[in-house]
């Protein structure tokens, strides 16, 4: 039979040692991996808008090599431009 | 080593400081854990795995009303209250699953309890685990767990007392 002293002392062996090693890197990496989410997010937020870019200086690019025109060409221009502008977020995020 | 200003520099989100407190404190929420997962050592390190996880993720919410450690008890007991509730029926956990532990801790005293523990329910696996082997009061306790302190007393008293019967009746 076991009395109420016994079952104290069992219950109060603290409780046995783990090693943290394996543990610890293992939830390091995880933090990392973690804290680089809202990094990812924007690069493939900034790759969509990217598409979408590249796709309408497609379009553009295809109207001003029928009729050109210098005013026609300013919309290719800054489509160019933001799509040099967007891969280095790109570039930049895939970085971090 | 001292507690107090790692918590204010991880609150500050220092990783170096947070690894160094889940380095201080993974024994203790693995341990607690392996006993919730009645000795599966890859679900209890998986549930700690997302304990700290989360704590890092909140750790700007941590305001110190109440320790460190039992601010992250708590978060692995509604960790493993949540998986628990995912779990299919056929993958409930049952009888102890863990191996015996080996070394100096090896007492066939130490076996029986932790496979007496796996017929705990878990409010009483972890009030008593919290109680006696992790030194908690019972009010920091009942912080823990989320219970009222009477309610904790009770799965106290009645895990003492299956413990009681379920060792007593060991040859």
């Amino acid at each position: 039979m076991m009395t109420d002293t016994d079952l104290d002392a069992l219950l109060a062996a603290p409780l046995p040692e783990r090693d943290a090693g394996a543990f610890s890197v293992l939830l390091l990496e995880r933090i990392a991996h973690d804290q680089a989410r809202p990094a990812r997010i924007l690069s493939w937020v900034t790759v969509g808008i990217l598409a979408v870019v590249i796709a309408a200086a497609a379009v553009f690019g295809a109207g001003a090599r029928t009729a050109f025109d210098a005013g026609v060409m300013t919309v290719p221009a800054i489509l160019t431009l933001l799509t040099l502008v967007l891969s280095y977020a790109v570039a930049r995020s895939a970085r971090e | 080593m001292e507690e107090y200003p790692l918590v204010d520099r991880a609150v500050a989100k220092d990783v170096a400081a947070f690894g160094a407190l889940a380095r201080l404190h993974q024994s203790n929420v693995r341990g607690l854990l392996l006993r919730l997962t009645k000795g599966n050592h890859a679900a209890a390190d998986d549930l700690a795995q997302e304990t700290f996880l989360e704590a890092w993720r909140g750790i700007g919410n941590f305001r110190g009303d109440s320790a460190f450690a039992t601010w992250l008890y708590r978060i692995a007991y509604s960790r493993f209250l949540m998986a628990a509730r995912r779990r299919k029926p056929d993958e409930q956990l049952g009888e102890w699953q863990g191996e015996a532990p080996s070394g100096a801790a090896a007492t066939h005293a130490r076996i029986d309890l932790e496979r007496a523990f796996a017929q705990l329910s878990p409010p009483e696996s972890a009030a008593l685990t919290l109680c006696f082997a992790l030194g908690l009061s019972n009010t920091q306790a009942a912080d823990a767990l989320g219970l009222p302190l009477g309610t904790l007393k009770s799965h106290i008293l009645r895990g003492r007392e299956k413990l009681k019967a379920i060792l007593g009746d060991q040859p």
